[in-house]
């Protein structure tokens, strides 16, 4: 056990003596995870926010005043210009709109996704179909009909998630499939190192040829890449949280389609048992992992082979992860 | 010290080495002589236990290469010209780390570094890390972890290759100082020279054959004072 030790301790000083790669495994994830994670929705949720409150033009042509009336109702400001469809294509205005033969014809430059065009057609859709509302509303009342007959029923969608999954989001994916990510990255920086590196750059032998059983050569090297897996996947998790926590500070989040925000870390708490389970699975992957990728490096003949090797496992173990994101995703934790 | 009995190694399409039979006493030197891809290597390979023959026996210090192999390496030191020791440990941290295989530790581990420091002259290399050090020094350092536990037997294969003239003198008279400490040195080269220098028996060593075995004098004599004179003779005799 001690000739163990001693392999496991040389491995983990050889990394911790390495800058670059101590930046690229621990300190990176830390750092990039937030942005990578959070940035985008945030900065996504801002615009769309920002486009909901202001008021911005939209080109008419032809349309009675009760639709101007109810576009400047909406936060619109409507301009009348000869051709609405090639203002909107020359990008004048964000959306147009157009009366002709008792049809609306709204215009947008929506090919390029979510974005203030689309924000400003959905505001028009909405003045629109709550004048249309509106205008029926008053033939029935003329009619000597109910209004209320325009809803016999009410719809109601509830969200039947238990608690944990609902306070999970979209974190319930993620947080296996970085955890995995980074457990692998993390590992395989070391068990290639150790293992096909070290074949490469001429040290194995010497210690082969020391007093020390193969299987325990093979065992302190799979503990080193244990440990530095581990301590990749804590770095991604902590990056992940802090991530969770710049969102929840300044809003971020993931917009579903019926515009309500995906909780996503900040909103996210482990109890004892939950840590003890997230920590436990994360041991039992790197182990594996860890055994795994020693035995391929030492197989390996070059450092080269040996990450031709780990590529597909990699892939190997992200695929039951890529079912998780379109099933239910606590069902894969 | 070393004893080999018709050593054999085989692998799927060719044969390394056949029917090696030769022995290595204490304090000597025993030059295993012949070109590239002679099977000097894979002989070496065998008796430090880092592949199995496939046929024969080899003892090393009287345990059985096969049967025995953390004993053998107990009492053997390996330097190979490709050998490297870790970039990123300085030379003690490199020394500790193998000694602590051979069991030295605290006390014991000090006098094997204050004599292997002296024997080598590397005072200046030990608190440097290797990756720091010019291509002597860790040559230095290389052979220092081969010899900190004064095994009984010291394999060097093409030790001297990428020296420079002084860390290759250097190690020349290193070799002449283990073989007169008492210890046996299995000594192969292709460079006939270094042989001529620091051998008391030599062995032709040729597609993966002994051709010949011999005192160094018996040798020399062969060749008319030069040991390749007396390869190439004995070769084209073979």
């Amino acid at each position: 056990m001690e000739a163990v030790l001693r392999l496991f301790r040389k491995e983990l000083i050889q990394v911790f003596r390495d800058r670059k790669l101590l930046f690229s495994t621990l300190v990176l994830p830390v750092l990039l995870m937030p942005v990578f994670m959070f940035g985008p929705s945030l900065f996504l949720s801002r615009l769309l926010q920002g486009a909901a409150e202001r008021v911005q033009e939209v080109a008419v042509a032809g349309l009675p005043e009760e639709a101007l009336k109810a576009l400047e109702a909406a936060r619109l400001k409507p301009v009348p210009v000869p051709d609405p469809e090639e203002a909107v294509r020359e990008g004048r205005f964000p959306a147009g709109v157009v009366f002709r033969e008792g049809a609306y014809r709204v215009f947008g430059r929506l090919a390029s996704g979510l974005g203030e065009s689309q924000v400003v057609v959905e505001k028009v859709k909405g003045a629109l179909q709550a004048l249309k509302e509106a205008q029926v509303a008053e033939a029935l009342v003329r009619a000597g009909l109910p209004k209320e007959i325009l809803s016999p029923f009410a719809v109601e969608v509830v969200d039947a998630s238990p608690p944990k999954e609902k306070a999970g989001g979209l974190l319930g994916f993620l947080l296996p499939f970085f955890l995995v990510v980074f457990v692998l990255s993390g590992g395989q920086v070391v068990a290639v190192d150790a293992t096909a590196g070290e074949k490469e750059k001429g040290t194995l032998e010497a210690l082969l040829a020391a007093p020390v059983p193969l299987v325990q050569v093979a065992l302190g090297k799979t503990l080193a890449t244990v440990a530095m897996a581990l301590l990749s996947g804590v770095a991604g998790l902590l990056g992940l949280a802090l991530g969770g926590a710049w969102s929840a500070r300044f809003g971020g989040g993931v917009l579903t389609e019926r515009g309500e925000t995906l909780a996503l870390g900040g909103q996210v708490s482990l109890d004892g048992g939950s840590f003890l389970a997230l920590f436990l699975t994360a041991f039992l992957l790197a182990l594996f992992m860890g055994a795994v990728m020693v035995a391929l490096g030492l197989y390996a003949r070059s450092f080269k082979e040996a990450q031709s090797y780990m590529a597909p496992l990699q892939l190997l173990f992200l695929l039951p992860l890529s079912k998780c994101a379109l099933t239910v995703a606590s069902s894969c934790w | 010290m070393v004893q080999a009995e018709g050593l054999t190694k085989r692998y799927r399409k060719a044969v390394a080495v056949e029917g090696l039979t030769f022995g290595v006493g204490p304090g000597e030197v025993y030059a295993l002589l012949g070109p590239n891809g002679a099977g000097k290597t894979t002989t070496l390979r065998l008796l430090s236990t880092l592949v199995r023959p496939s046929a024969g026996r080899a003892l090393v210090a009287g345990f059985d290469v096969v049967r025995e192999p953390l004993e053998v390496r107990r009492n053997l030191g390996l330097v190979n010209g490709g050998m490297r020791v870790y970039e990123r440990l300085t030379g003690r941290e490199v020394l500790e780390f193998f000694a602590g295989f051979y069991g030295l530790k605290g006390r014991a581990f000090l006098g094997a570094l204050d004599w292997v420091v002296d024997l080598l002259e590397m005072e200046e290399t030990l608190d440097k890390k290797v990756g720091e050090m010019s291509t002597g020094m860790r040559q230095k350092v290389v052979i220092a972890r081969a010899i900190l536990h004064r095994p009984k037997v010291l394999l060097l294969d093409e030790a001297t290759a990428g020296l420079d003239i002084f860390a290759r003198r250097a190690l020349l008279d290193f070799v002449k100082a283990y073989r007169d400490l008492g210890h046996a040195v299995i000594y192969s080269t292709h460079v006939m020279g270094e042989a001529e220098e620091v051998a008391d028996r030599v062995g032709f060593l040729h597609r993966g054959r002994l051709v010949y075995e011999g005192s160094k004098e018996e040798a020399l004599a062969l060749g008319e004072g030069s040991l390749e004179r007396a390869f190439v003779r004995q070769v084209r005799g073979a």
